[in-house]
């Protein structure tokens, strides 16, 4: 179409001023002047969590995306530094609480790669069991928030329906239905029995029939295929280059998996797959999720099946119970800097401990969560699109503003 | 306008709008932290809090009810006021979570405001997160508030009396050991059987000092100057993305050590590689060039340790705030920062 230029002076609005925009107020003459206009969204939107996209649209085509996070930056890192590394493990959770034990998991490896504790086999496989229904809780949960960003409220009922059973199994395995802490230096806190590992098996077979009501209700929904397919592509290369991590990362073609690249816990001796696809769109995001949902089921159902006897707790440790903060209050790292590599559900998860070899805190404590590095990703991938399928991009990355912002 | 008001709630309508009123609270979308994933809990399939009336809804300008889900932070506070200024009246305030009480875990936090100084708040509900039943039990409060005119407490504890001379039988001993000159050492070589990683040490020696800390870990520490040539180089070896930019300051030595925590996913042996590209750089004049434009997933996590520790990265285009609010204390990561102490009462 061709377009008209009209020279006619357009001036900033004024309320623009008093929005505190954390960008220079050239940009925002320079956009005006171009015949473009300035679109804010959020903070407050019906997403989960916040933040605001300042987002420049050329009629209705997105042509820049600026992210003004920072509106759940509760300062984790620095409080870290001001307690006792026992104290740390509630905090680490925080950010992401539907996927509290892969956070948990995160900062706990770090201290024992420090310590070298060698951890039983029963405990790595409690340790599994737990990281996994956090994942899938986590990936029902972003369907979830998907679905309310498409405005299909049915899609947003299901996966929490199917979430009340993940938070019945953590309640009944660790006692909390979100933030259990369940896991500390050396294995797990408390033995999980028999007979909670039997309902945990049962759970994850209704997981699975239910999982396939919500398939037909609202995955293989032609309305939502058409809302999420072709939207916010990311080649493989820009995948790469923008640092994308997890199931999105996986969803533009790149085979990486920290489960696999660097096995921790109980994944080497378990057999499953790397979901990948290689179109990089909005619904083969949704769809790597979706399939590695069923994925986590399996391993869940492995660890049961195969669950070996044993300690649950090193004997480095020795028995927690009733005396837990005797044990764990006086725990200093010996100097040096130690890095963990975690697969949270939504991607790649790094802990950096640095400890001085005297304190008993941290000397400094870095946490880079998965949103946090798929940011600039999901930014370039609205690049092109039109503003109608901004929601549609911003669900297909599940981002979660408390889990970047830290 | 005044007099209509005044007949609207007091006059013979008065019983029924406050009837009105009670059974349709509506919560604004306003997850300001992670309790609102106890708060989809509640008005989801589970718990089903329509039955009492109250959904949330996305537009401030058609609610009456703001449930505040944890944390405020100093740039949540703004936009939690103006959305409040934003509701028609009668308007009302749940705050959900320890946090939003008197900061719960993050009380002593740089960052944090709380709730109940920005905006007048009806019902604290306690909880790190709160269940779904104690919040719609918060809820169910506020509809009684509604009727009775008085606002009362859900749950009444009995006394417990102290006893005299019994103690516990451990002491905690909580009692922080922070040493007063640390030495930080990064790079702490250490013995490993990994035969990729010393031959990526041979090829790395010509850049800087380049050890094995663990095993999948280098670290590389280069001259601040020689940083953008190092990067170029990992580039052509085939790390093609940053995955951590980290500072640790380090004020009696005078000097912050910057570190890009650089990784590989187009190569398939050097995936599990993490290079530690490190430099040290002065605390006086805190300045290094950026690796934005080689790593692109590098430019976010600059901005942050710009932020946060006040350390200037040369090339990154940004400028300004980027993940605090402009009120917020400048570099608050710096040692030289104190937050406010915790007091054991086990000493």
């Amino acid at each position: 179409m061709k377009e008209f230029h009209l020279d006619i002076p357009v001036e900033p609005p004024k309320e623009l001023e008093s929005l505190f925009l954390p960008i220079p107020r050239e940009y925002v003459e320079d956009t005006y002047r171009k015949d473009e206009f300035l679109v804010l969204v959020g903070p407050q939107h019906p997403g989960s969590g916040h933040m605001r996209l300042i987002v420049r649209v050329k009629g209705d085509i997105i042509q820049e995306v600026i992210p003004d996070p920072g509106y759940v930056h509760r300062c984790v890192e620095k409080i870290a530094e001001n307690r006792l590394y026992i104290q740390n493990i509630p905090l680490v959770e925080r950010p992401s609480i539907m996927d509290s034990a892969n956070f948990n998991l995160g900062y706990v490896r770090a201290i024992e790669a420090a310590m070298d504790i060698e951890v039983p086999e029963r405990a790595k496989f409690i340790r599994t069991i737990l990281a996994e229904l956090c994942r899938i809780g986590t990936h029902l949960y972003d369907a979830a928030i998907l679905a309310v960003f498409i405005g299909h409220t049915t899609g947003f009922m299901y996966p929490f329906g199917i979430r009340e059973l993940i938070c019945e199994s953590l309640v009944r395995m660790t006692g909390a239905r979100f933030t259990s802490s369940f896991i500390v230096p050396g294995g797990v806190r408390r033995d999980v029995d028999e007979k909670t590992l039997r309902w945990v098996y049962d759970a994850t077979f209704a997981i699975e029939k239910r999982l396939k009501s919500f398939e037909r209700i609202f995955i293989k929904n032609p309305t939502v295929i058409a809302r999420l397919r072709d939207v916010g592509v990311l080649s493989k290369e820009e995948a790469i280059k923008f640092g994308v991590v997890g199931p999105f990362l996986r969803a533009s073609g790149v085979e990486y998996d920290t489960r696999v690249v660097e096995p921790y816990e109980a994944y080497e001796e378990l057999t499953w797959d790397i979901v990948t696809a290689d179109e990089g769109d909005g619904y083969a995001r949704f769809m790597v999720r979706v399939n590695e949902v069923s994925q986590s089921l399996s391993i869940i159902r492995q660890c049961i099946t195969s669950m070996p006897d044993g300690s649950y707790i090193s004997e480095q440790i020795g028995e927690v119970r009733g005396n837990f903060f005797d044990k764990f209050a006086d725990i200093v790292l010996p100097a040096g800097e130690y890095t963990t590599l975690t697969e949270a559900a939504r991607g790649t998860l790094l802990f950096t401990i640095v400890s001085d070899g005297e304190s008993n805190v941290p000397y400094r404590m870095r946490i880079v969560s998965p949103g946090w590095l798929y940011l600039r990703g999901f930014m370039e991938a609205l690049k092109g699109e039109r503003l109608a399928d901004l929601q549609a991009i911003y669900g297909s990355f599940g981002y979660f503003p408390p889990e970047a912002d830290r | 306008m005044e007099e209509f008001t005044k007949f609207v709630r007091g006059g013979i309508l008065g019983p029924i709008k406050k009837w009105g009123t009670k059974w349709s609270l509506w919560p604004v979308h306003l997850v300001t932290a992670c309790c609102g994933a106890e708060l989809a809990h509640a008005f989801a399939c589970g718990y089903d809090g329509e039955r009492i009336g109250a959904l949330n809804y996305g537009i401030a300008r058609q609610t009456n009810l703001i449930i505040v889900e944890g944390a405020i932070t100093r740039k949540m506070a703004r936009v939690l006021r103006i959305t409040w200024e934003q509701m028609p009246d009668p308007k009302f305030v749940i705050v959900m979570g320890a946090c939003g009480l008197n900061g719960g875990i993050f009380w002593n936090g740089y960052n944090l405001v709380k709730p109940s100084e920005v905006v007048p708040v009806e019902f604290f509900i306690p909880g790190c997160p709160p269940t779904p039943e104690a919040l719609l039990r918060g809820i169910r409060q506020l509809q009684i508030k509604l009727d009775k005119g008085v606002a009362e407490n859900s749950v009444s504890f009995s006394e417990v009396k102290a006893e005299k001379g019994k103690k516990p039988r451990i002491l905690p001993r909580g009692v922080k050991k922070v040493s007063l000159a640390p030495c930080i050492v990064i790079a702490r070589e250490k013995e490993v059987e990994w035969e990729l990683g010393k031959n990526l040490c041979e090829k790395l020696k010509v850049l800087g000092r380049a050890v094995i800390t663990a095993r999948n870990r280098i670290a590389l520490k280069v001259d601040p100057d020689k940083l953008r040539s190092s990067a170029m180089k990992l580039r052509d070896l085939g790390f093609d993305h940053v995955k951590s930019v980290n500072v640790v300051d380090a004020p009696n030595e005078g000097k912050f050590i910057v570190e890009y925590w650089i990784s590989s996913y187009s190569v398939k042996e050097l995936m599990p590689v993490l290079i530690n590209l490190h430099s040290e750089i002065s605390r006086r004049e805190p300045k290094i060039s950026s690796l934005s434009d080689i790593f692109p997933s590098a430019d976010y996590l600059e901005r942050e340790m710009q932020d946060l520790f006040g350390v200037e990265f040369v090339g990154n285009p940004w400028k300004g705030r980027f993940l605090l609010a402009p009120d917020a204390p400048e570099a608050p990561l710096r040692k030289d920062f104190k937050l406010q102490e915790e007091v054991y009462v086990g000493d």
